[in-house]
């Protein structure tokens, strides 16, 4: 049984270094660069626009990729004349809370959903999170008169309230938490810890790499949260960037190099974000997949 | 150890929220839908006249009609081309994290820059049309026509989505077994053979969630619509959800706005049941 495999493997692996290894690669290479550049060039375009001078054609045959009077007055004059720091601060404080008040609530809420025994449990887990089959469209015109009803129509509490809790943030929570042998709990109450020390000092640190990886989804799709707050907010003082940017559209239809530049500085915080945590975006990607 | 007191403790203020933010919205979303609300009358019912006048409204059939174009170009395009750009992720080469990070990108910019970006890339002295003409092929009308405009926004989506689609893939080739892969290279598979015989049936579990998520995805799909074209030309890219939202805030029609969102609703959860019956059959039966 043994004797023909390692006559043939070495063969095998001869063959694969030679002339097929390097058209299997170039193979690889040439699909790869092809999707990259698929994702890439709409990009590449849209920094083009916001660099070009005025003496540089927007639109031609063939397109113009690099500037010839290169300038970053669209940068300049975007900021000027739209309130980008203030869009960026309404941004951020949304995020902040967009953020952090999800992962507070499903933390709570996923503690005694996996390790308490109550009555109801059961089925209290089950109907939250069969309402994450719920389309959000489906529950949008409600939720808008929920909040014309608690009069908070027009103010960053109405944007924030009805994303405090997240049913599919419970969700990945309870199974972190159902991971915990028993025994941690036990030791830690013969050591005299109360429930919110197990909690807070025990459980949740030992939670983290699933508290990371809500903190990195929530934090994407509170970012790019759009229709909501157009829908909410109608002050101008209080827009985030992205509806600000849907605005400006319309202010600037015709100046194509200012939406450009306006574009380019919302995608700014989020390629920072990105780079700084790329290897944790897959995670988190994965994660959520894997177990959602 | 733990008491029912400290289960009501943790569990008062989420139960609380998800009461008035997720259950009272879903349940008062289905009454709404038998009313004639439109915030400025006290509510009347009106049974299942929504559900009639929807069903009559040439509107509403052209949205589904847009709706289900979008869906059949952008779902098996979305569900399809993940597993190759997966499989490629998958090798080993040099650089590969890059790669994979810049397919993934795009997942993360906001529809409404998206919008943006693809704008120009659909002018008609923009990029696509350049492509066209270096291989002498006609410009194409892609936002101003109204043939085009539901296959230039499926195209928008599958470049929006297909990382996001492919880290699902990746993560399923991680469970298939390095042998079975030994085993057929030995037996003489090659790379399509290979991956047709072993990768795809592998993958089935995933195939199906993709296609629940992307199918859900795409009959859903509008803001994309109302930030790139605002439902035009001619209401040629107005899908379901587009007409739901004009109709419920610049109309103010809310009972029928729910009740067509409510149809919707069943079409989707009709497709997800056949959808099932069809990729999810126990791989053991054949």
């Amino acid at each position: 049984m043994g004797q023909p495999s390692t006559e043939v493997k070495p063969y095998l692996k001869k063959e694969k270094w030679s002339k097929r290894k390097i058209t299997r690669l170039g193979v690889i290479y040439f699909f790869l660069l092809l999707l990259a550049s698929f994702t890439i060039i709409p990009f590449l375009w849209t920094i083009s626009i916001s660099l070009k001078g005025d003496g540089d054609p927007i639109f031609s045959m063939p397109p113009q990729f690099i500037p010839e009077h290169w300038t970053l007055n669209n940068f300049i004059e975007v900021w000027n004349t739209v309130p980008i720091p203030t869009y960026l601060r309404n941004s951020v404080l949304l995020t902040i809370f967009g953020v952090s008040l999800p992962l507070i609530t499903s933390a709570l809420a996923a503690f005694p959903l996996a390790r308490m025994k109550f009555k109801g449990r059961q089925f209290l887990f089950i109907l939250i999170i069969s309402t994450m089959m719920i389309p959000s469209e489906v529950t949008m015109i409600p939720m808008y008169l929920v909040i014309n009803e608690l009069n908070l129509m027009g103010t960053f509490a109405g944007v924030i309230v009805p994303g405090a809790l997240s049913p599919f943030g419970i969700f990945l929570l309870r199974q972190a938490f159902l991971n915990i042998p028993k025994e941690i709990e036990e030791s830690a109450i013969i050591d005299g810890a109360n429930v919110w020390q197990i909690f807070w000092r025990i459980l949740l640190p030992m939670v983290k790499p699933m508290l990371g990886t809500l903190c990195i989804l929530f934090f994407i799709s509170e970012w790019n949260s759009f229709l909501w707050p157009l829908l909410i907010l109608q002050d101008e003082s209080m827009h985030p960037l992205t509806v600000g940017l849907y605005k400006l559209q319309g202010t600037f239809v015709t100046n194509t190099r200012l939406i450009a530049a306006g574009a380019m500085i919302a995608l700014i915080p989020v390629i920072a974000v990105f780079i700084a945590l790329q290897r944790s975006f897959i995670d988190a990607a994965f994660s959520s997949s894997i177990k959602g | 150890m733990y008491k029912t007191r400290h289960a009501v403790f943790f569990l008062i203020v989420p139960v609380l929220l998800f009461m008035v933010f997720i259950l009272l919205p879903a349940i008062s979303a289905f009454f709404l839908s038998f009313t004639s609300y439109n915030i400025f009358d006290p509510i009347e019912w009106v049974w299942f006249d929504n559900y009639k006048e929807a069903l009559q409204d040439s509107d509403f059939w052209n949205a589904l009609g847009n709706t289900v174009l979008f869906w059949v170009l952008a779902t098996p395009t979305l569900v399809i081309m993940p597993i190759f750009v997966a499989v490629l992720a998958n090798q080993k080469v040099r650089g590969i994290r890059v790669f994979r990070l810049i397919f993934y990108f795009p997942v993360l910019v906001s529809v409404v820059v998206t919008a943006i970006l693809w704008r120009w890339m659909f002018n008609l002295d923009g990029i696509l049309n350049y492509f066209l003409s270096v291989f002498n092929l006609p410009a194409v009308e892609w936002l101003t026509s109204p043939e085009m405009v539901i296959p230039s926004m499926a195209l928008v989506t599958i470049w929006s989505g297909f990382g996001y689609y492919t880290l699902f893939y990746l993560a399923g080739l991680q469970t298939v077994p390095k042998d079975l892969y030994e085993a057929a290279e030995l037996d003489g598979a090659g790379f399509f053979k290979k991956h047709l015989y072993i990768t795809i049936p592998m993958l089935r579990p995933v195939i199906f969630f993709v296609s629940v998520i992307s199918t859900m995805g795409a009959f859903k799909e509008f803001t994309l619509m109302l930030t790139m074209t605002n439902g035009g030309p001619l209401d040629a890219s107005t899908t379901v959800v587009l007409l739901v939202f004009k109709e419920a805030f610049q109309g103010l029609n809310m009972g029928y706005a729910s009740a067509v969102s409510f149809l919707l609703f069943l079409f989707i959860l009709v497709l997800t049941l056949i959808n099932e019956k069809f990729i999810d059959r126990n791989p053991s039966g054949d």
